[in-house]
């Protein structure tokens, strides 16, 4: 039997950081842990309840499901809170994260952000017929990829990578804030965010980058939760978290493809 | 339907399978025992929930393993 074999009978790392105290002896005997297969049923699941509720999205356009929609999208993003917690810059956590209430949330967030999805590919698909199965297809490529350059070791997540992903992701979301507050404002989206010219496409691509790194993140958190034997709840907590990066990279992918086509 | 988006609709299917497939394995042990690995615990509270049940459930003593 090999090392890591043994590691995997045993259920625990050999990894003495990862066998540090705050790991051990809080969970009881017979107290349900989570598996890497859990994880991976419940994003099947969260993808299926998505694709869904995109579908009904989808065909059923109108005033009413575009309410529906916002609705959605706003359920989904209080789900996300009240999940993953709410942390801001030189104030600290606003909200804290409770994994514990994702078996609850993580539904209502899947459905919520289906409608919405269905809602932006089917404009997207109006205007660009073909670009929705594109960004689709390049989604779970791309997510393949970190994927396997995650479980092979060839990207391997730091704290350094941790403090560089993290930073980034929060100035691109302060960035899409403060495009919300001009655009309630001025009726205009910031040029650099819809521009179809090499810059646009480069700010595209970059935070194509960030998601995608944000992949690799979670794939670590659902790896480690398993090493350590985490509550099950914890499968929901990263199928969330897998689920919440797909539609975020799927809908940059989107968008980008959107602007190579517009040129 | 244009070529391009059949092949990459092709090339979208493989990698869902890829992807699903692959994420029920456990990483490589080059991936797993290293020293420098983010600790998720710090950041993401699991053990609250469950360590308070233990607590009102429990009347075992607790010993340290070391």
């Amino acid at each position: 039997m090999s090392k890591h074999q043994a590691l995997n009978t045993l259920g625990r790392s050999g990894n003495p950081i990862i066998r540090s105290a705050a790991f051990q002896g809080k969970v009881s005997a017979n107290e349900e842990r989570m598996s890497l297969e859990g994880a991976v049923n419940k994003t099947g699941i969260l993808l299926f309840l998505t694709v869904m509720a995109a579908t009904v999205s989808w065909n059923f356009q109108g005033p009413l499901m575009t309410l529906i929609s916002s609705l959605g999208t706003l359920v989904a993003l209080v789900s996300g809170i009240m999940t993953f917690g709410f942390y801001f810059f030189f104030v600290g956590w606003l909200v804290e994260p409770r994994p514990y209430n994702a078996p609850r949330t993580a539904p209502i967030y899947a459905i919520g952000m289906g409608f919405f999805i269905g809602l932006i590919s089917q404009q997207a698909e109006s205007m660009y017929p073909g670009i929705v199965i594109q960004a689709v297809s390049l989604t779970f490529f791309v997510a393949a990829s970190l994927l396997l350059a995650y479980k092979t070791g060839v990207i391997k997540p730091t704290q350094n990578f941790l403090l560089m992903v993290f930073a980034a992701t929060m100035g691109i979301f302060m960035t899409y804030i403060a495009n919300l507050i001009y655009f309630s404002i001025s009726g205009n989206n910031f040029f650099v965010l819809t521009d179809n010219g090499i810059g646009g496409i480069l700010i595209s691509l970059f935070i194509i980058g960030i998601a995608a790194l944000n992949l690799v993140l979670d794939f670590d958190i659902i790896e480690q939760a398993d090493e350590q034997g985490a509550p099950k709840y914890m499968e929901w907590f990263g199928a969330m978290a897998l689920m919440a990066t797909l539609i975020w990279l799927y809908i940059e992918i989107l968008r980008l493809l959107m602007k190579l086509r517009s040129r | 339907m244009s070529y391009i988006t059949i092949l990459l609709g092709m090339l979208g299917l493989l990698s869902a399978f890829v992807f699903f497939y692959f994420l029920k394995f456990k990483a490589s042990t080059k991936q797993t025992e290293r020293g420098n690995r983010i600790k998720w615990s710090k950041f993401i509270p699991y053990r609250d929930e469950a360590s308070n049940e233990d607590s009102k459930k429990s009347q075992d003593a607790t010993f340290k393993d070391d």
